[in-house]
């Protein structure tokens, strides 16, 4: 058997994520005998830009075949002119509009597009949604395509283009039941073949070291964000209930904020940022802590919730993200807060009562193991494939391909 | 501040599910008696704690998916209703500063007449958007009041469809189909398997999440899902069969009246609907107590649903009676009133007994 995703870009450099996720299912099929994996992708790395940094043609990346086609044009001002209208009333974006909008979203990626049109593949999976790449992929496939649409409930979600699209779709792999109900409730895609699969973790490989050394804070207690240091991930919301939280509540008790920083943290006494950390580190960081706070509201997945209860720590989320409320909910491995005062109580008494800590941690264990171990995961994944292979060829979907914006003015990437 | 309570250090088993949801619902029913009791306090200031109440709503999504929250959303519009007409005039250049506290200055009378008439408008929507969300919280609360109740899912018994008499007459019926059929209350999905190893693209959906864990487990495409629910997320025309078992019998008469109409949409033209349900003179005998009591509808007449679904255009093909017979034997010939006596016993037979459950099968004609 052999699949083709098609993903906007790919690689190791990108961190997190839909494609991320593309590339950790990717390199674990391949190894699997009897299935062959390549991925048709875009020559860019920024998803701002889409300007082609990496070159074109074929190379591998950790064992799977990768074939780059350059960007037609890099990301242009037009897109986000277009981009505050279609945010006001999503649904009533007229069908040409909001094709425009996809375009405009890119990557256009024409060489990608003719690959997808010819391939050799028995299954083509395309990964994630909202992108141009996806949505000429599914308009061009020749045989049964899957969508693993990694989607939140944000204004292009509802646009007609993609409903118009998701149409002709052989199936969809969602990361969670969440996920699910929001795109079955978009597109009324009920009857459509689907399975919820999420990603597998690891199995933590961290070096046995002390995490609070490992961060500077010695033996102290403390709370571990782990990802990009972001605004957009809760980052600034979280460093300032910390903050308000140390100033209610002074004692030993730090934040440590770990991963590449997009966005500088507050200078606090309490707060340290660590920047990008090795795998070890991270695992030994992550190991150390208290709890695991993930503030954001836009998780599709959360991996780093399962890599916590790996090493039976818990977690605290917020509330407003289905995907971490989920995980919390089926596994009871987490508590969630959603406003400052439940921040406030819930940190308070997971640092003060080690048997909820670890009631918690040892739920989130046993749920991990459960159900996100990747050989059972590929299992499952690989069973669906076939499944929807078996289902017969593809009918031809009578889609146009996205029509090329006229050239505008780029966008530059500032910082 | 009020310690909160440690966990005992003997806790139940952390392994059940049941448990684990039970203790996670009490550790933050905790959580959130403790942060009212806070907030009465009084102990953060009122500014600063709407402050970082808004923080939080600031990082929410609020999307378009259902049950965006109506409170939340609302207070999104009132922090936007102000325009602030004092522009920024910070410059990396002194004179850059200069240049822009003069525009401001020398602008502020035009700005502030056509911003105070802007305000003055988004402060009219969001007193009107206040007084909607008012109403539409009653009517949910009145609604509320009025909603009946559905069946516990707990106190289905795990069904077996597979192994049931009516099995090998609803696969004939389905197939040959071409395109998704739906089987709904599936249980362990042993009809599935049947339809499956007979050609057909089947899958199911049932509400009872723990005994879809078995057919997921085997491969099978079951979702944990009740059938109305389900079909509210199906496009039209998008089943080519579905087979309705179970909760059908002890649907609420709207709930079975909106059924009815998804069926006939969802199905496409030529689809075909198989419904077993046990006959309501069974019913109240053979089923158990908790269900007969707390469900929220009677099964009907297998006349009935071929009257309802021939209203929305289906044309019933088959009816097929089966389960359990529990008939009145004759009294034996000896009895010398055996004539009298056997004569009222078939009319009883005939009204009240007979096999227990029926087979329908109808197919969607417009």
């Amino acid at each position: 058997m052999k699949l083709a995703f098609v993903t906007p870009r790919y690689g190791t450099e990108v961190i997190g994520g839909a494609e991320a996720a593309a590339r950790m299912l990717a390199e674990r099929l391949c190894l699997r005998p009897g299935w062959e994996v390549e991925v048709l992708t875009s020559c860019a790395m920024d998803h701002l830009t889409w300007e082609n940094t990496e070159p074109a043609g074929t190379t591998t990346v950790n064992g799977v075949t990768v074939h780059r086609f350059p960007t037609a044009s890099q990301r242009q001002l037009d897109y986000f002119d277009l981009d505050a209208k279609i945010r006001l009333a999503p649904t009533a974006v007229g069908l040409a509009e909001a094709r425009r909008w996809v375009a405009l979203n890119g990557p256009m990626c024409p060489g990608l597009v003719d690959a997808v049109a010819v391939t050799d593949a028995d299954v083509v999976a395309c990964y994630p949604y909202l992108f141009a790449t996806t949505v000429d992929g599914i308009a061009v496939s020749p045989v049964p395509t899957v969508l693993h649409p990694a989607a939140h409930d944000e204004p292009a979600l509802y646009l007609s283009a993609f409903r118009q699209s998701f149409r002709h779709l052989d199936g969809f792999v969602y990361h969670t039941q969440a996920e699910r109900d929001l795109m079955e409730y978009a597109f009324g895609n009920g009857a459509k073949p689907q399975i919820v699969l999420g990603l597998g973790v690891n199995d933590p490989a961290g070096a046995g070291r002390p995490g609070g050394e490992l961060v500077g804070l010695g033996d102290r207690p403390y709370l571990c964000y782990l990802g990009r240091v972001d605004e957009h991930k809760g980052c600034g919301m979280l460093a300032e209930y910390f903050i308000r939280y140390k100033e209610r509540h002074p004692g030993d008790l730090a934040l440590a904020l770990v991963g590449p920083v997009s966005d500088k943290a507050p200078d606090h006494p309490d707060i340290v940022v660590t920047g990008t950390v090795s795998e070890a580190d991270k695992w030994d960081i992550l190991g150390g802590a208290e709890v695991m706070v993930n503030p954001s509201a836009y998780e599709s997945f959360s991996l780093v919730l399962l890599e916590a209860w790996s090493l039976e720590v818990p977690v605290l989320v917020n509330a407003s993200c289905a995907a971490t409320m989920e995980h919390c909910g089926r596994s009871g491995g987490g508590l969630w807060f959603d406003s400052y005062r439940s921040f406030e109580v819930i940190v308070e008494r997971l640092a003060s009562d080690d048997g909820l800590r670890r009631r918690l941690g040892e739920a989130g264990r046993q749920y991990t193991e459960r159900y996100y171990r990747w050989p059972s995961i590929i299992e499952r994944y690989t069973g669906f494939l076939t499944d929807v292979v078996a289902r017969g060829p593809r009918r031809p979907t009578r889609l146009k391909r996205l029509v090329q914006p006229d050239a505008g003015r780029e966008y530059v990437r500032r910082g | 501040m009020v310690p909160v309570e440690p966990t005992p250090s003997v806790a139940s088993d952390p392994s059940d599910p049941a448990e684990r949801v039970r203790y996670l619902a009490e550790v933050m029913a905790e959580v959130d008696a403790e942060v009212s009791r806070r907030r009465a306090s009084g102990d953060i200031p009122v500014g600063l704690e709407q402050e970082l109440d808004e923080l939080f709503l600031e990082f929410s999504p609020v999307g378009l998916h259902g049950k965006a929250r109506l409170r939340e959303t609302l207070s999104l519009v009132d922090r936007s209703a102000y325009v602030d007409i004092s522009v920024p005039v910070a410059s990396e250049k002194l004179v850059g500063t200069y240049v822009k506290r003069l525009i401001r200055k020398s602008m502020g009378w035009y700005i502030g007449f056509i911003v105070h008439q802007i305000v003055k408008f988004a402060w009219s929507v969001s007193r009107m958007l206040h007084v909607v969300v008012d109403h539409v919280e009653d009517l949910e609360a009145a609604v509320e009041v009025q909603r009946t109740p559905p069946l516990p899912a707990s106190v289905v018994p795990s069904a077996d469809p597979g192994a049931a008499w009516w099995a090998p007459a609803a696969v004939e019926a389905l197939s040959g189909v071409e395109g998704r059929v739906l089987h709904a209350d599936c249980g362990n999905g042993s009809l599935l398997d049947a339809l499956i190893a007979a050609g057909v693209d089947a899958y199911g959906v049932d509400p009872a999440g723990a005994v879809i864990e078995a057919p997921v487990g085997r491969g099978l495409d079951v979702r944990a899902e009740s059938l109305l629910d389900h079909l509210d997320v199906v496009a039209d025309d998008a089943l080519a069969g579905m087979v309705v078992t179970g909760s059908v019998q002890w649907l609420h008469p709207n709930e079975r009246d909106r059924l009815v109409g998804l069926v006939g949409s969802r199905l496409a033209p030529g689809g075909i609907l198989v419904i077993h349900s046990a006959t309501p003179e069974s019913w109240m005998g053979s089923i158990s107590p908790v269900i007969s009591d707390l469900a929220p509808g009677r099964p009907l007449h297998a006349e009935t649903w071929a009257q309802l679904l021939g209203d929305r255009g289906f044309r019933v093909d088959g009816r097929s009676s089966g389960g359990a017979d529990r008939r009145i034997d004759h009294v034996g010939a000896a009895n010398p009133d055996a004539a009298a006596l056997n004569a009222a016993i078939d009319a009883v037979n005939q009204a009240l007994l007979g096999p227990g459950e029926y087979l329908l099968v109808a197919v969607r004609e417009r």
